[in-house]
């Protein structure tokens, strides 16, 4: 099972470029359809253009955060230190697309509710999870030991996934200004000139996740590499030099 | 290097395709005139969009039916306007809106035809350049990381084959 895992790993590693490619195509179609192609809405008017942004980016950290979490179980399981850099580019990234679901939302916020923040049930929840991907971060920077800090890392990653429920269901369990979910067992109540750039922008906010993680997981492994190197380096350098 | 920057010099142009053409979409579609820089132009032939609200007490006419009268004021300035277009509810007094229509310069009434919501266009375009520039500088920067360390784990030669304990290399 774990050389299955690797071996996944290494081959989406391998064809990373076609993740990044494809992204890139969704991504401009999704921008033209959602600045210029797509009507204004009846009630949001323009406003709604936002929406082609905030809600894939919010999408693609909750999926984030699932591969975290995922991740973390693996890594406690296994051990394994492929999956531990990629949970840590995991992390980095969906702290990123997190603040910018934040930050347009709040955008959004301003013109229609008239306030850049509210103590929605939503919205704490979603900065509840910035604040556990900040905990993460830092925890994997403090502690000196690697391996021990990836494992308490890896531990806050899976007590923190209990926001993802909360975050998903926020919307039905508390009275709230968020919309209630949209796709569900009664159909899609969305009308189809926002649905497809919504679902253009939503596949290619999750490929260039998928292509940030590849990269940013080789950059780790990169670095370690080079460390681990010039150390062995060094070494044999101090051993000729000190040697009789 | 080359390579990279080759591509992301075509993501950065495509980019600001994208950018040219929203923003024609704005100036043709949803940019508004002041009413004091319309007073002080000629009559236009082609329609054009102002922002203003509906001065108190001067709503007449039938407006479920499409035809009204009233006075559109913008901070100081104010014109008379004929609106006969689309039966809206948005057309109240006090209310902020814009209107589309044709200005004639010489009976001093603006003849409107339809309305629009306030687009709120500086919104969207800070909610749309905040997103791109962030994702696309993380996204240069990682590569442009990768690309450092390759060429820095070759500069070092540490792929060189390992010497092993007599000093024979592999």
């Amino acid at each position: 099972m774990q050389k299955m895992i690797n071996r996944i790993i290494r081959q989406i590693q391998r064809y990373k470029g076609w993740f990044g490619g494809a992204a890139a195509i969704c991504l401009f179609l999704g921008l033209y359809m959602g600045l210029l192609a797509s009507p204004p809405d009846y009630y949001q008017g323009e406003l709604v253009r936002i929406m082609y942004v905030h809600v894939p980016l919010a999408h693609t950290s909750t999926l984030a955060y699932s591969v975290l979490f995922g991740g973390s179980i693996w890594y406690l399981w296994k051990r394994d230190p492929l999956v531990d850099n990629m949970c840590q580019a995991s992390a980095s990234i969906c702290a990123l697309f997190t603040t910018l679901a934040l930050i347009t939302g709040s955008i959004w916020a301003k013109p229609t509710w008239n306030t850049w923040w509210t103590w929605d049930p939503r919205l704490v929840s979603f900065t509840v999870l910035l604040l556990i991907l900040g905990g993460y971060i830092m925890l994997r920077r403090l502690v000196d030991d690697p391996i021990r800090g990836g494992r308490y890392a890896a531990i806050l990653a899976i007590v923190g996934g209990i926001d993802l429920p909360i975050i998903k269901f926020s919307v039905e369990w508390w009275r709230t200004l968020h919309q209630p979910m949209s796709f569900s067992t009664r159909g899609v109540s969305i009308s189809e000139d926002i649905l497809i750039p919504l679902t253009l922008m939503s596949i290619g906010c999750w490929l260039l996740f998928a292509y940030m993680v590849m990269v940013r997981t080789q950059i780790l492994y990169l670095t370690d590499l080079l460390h681990a190197k010039k150390g062995r380096l060094l070494s044999q350098t101090h051993f000729s030099q000190t040697a009789p | 290097m080359t390579g990279l920057y080759t591509r992301w010099a075509m993501i950065l142009g495509a980019t600001l395709l994208l950018a040219s053409l929203t923003y024609q979409h704005y100036q043709q579609h949803l940019s508004t005139l002041s009413v004091g820089t319309l007073l002080g132009s000629p009559s236009a032939t082609q329609p054009v969009r102002i922002q203003g609200m509906v001065k108190s007490g001067t709503l007449k006419g039938d407006v479920e039916h499409g035809q009204a009268t009233f006075e559109f004021v913008d901070g100081s300035a104010g014109l008379f306007v004929e609106y006969q277009g689309p039966s809206l509810e948005n057309i109240r007094e006090l209310k902020t809106l814009v209107l589309i229509g044709r200005w004639d310069s010489q009976a001093q009434i603006f003849r409107a035809q339809d309305t629009a919501l306030i687009h709120n266009f500086g919104f969207v375009a800070a909610a749309y350049l905040i997103s791109v520039i962030a994702l696309g500088w993380m996204v240069f920067a990682m590569s442009q990381r990768v690309m450092v360390l390759f060429k820095e784990i070759k500069e070092s030669k540490l792929y060189e084959p390992e010497a092993d304990s007599l000093g024979h290399k592999e």
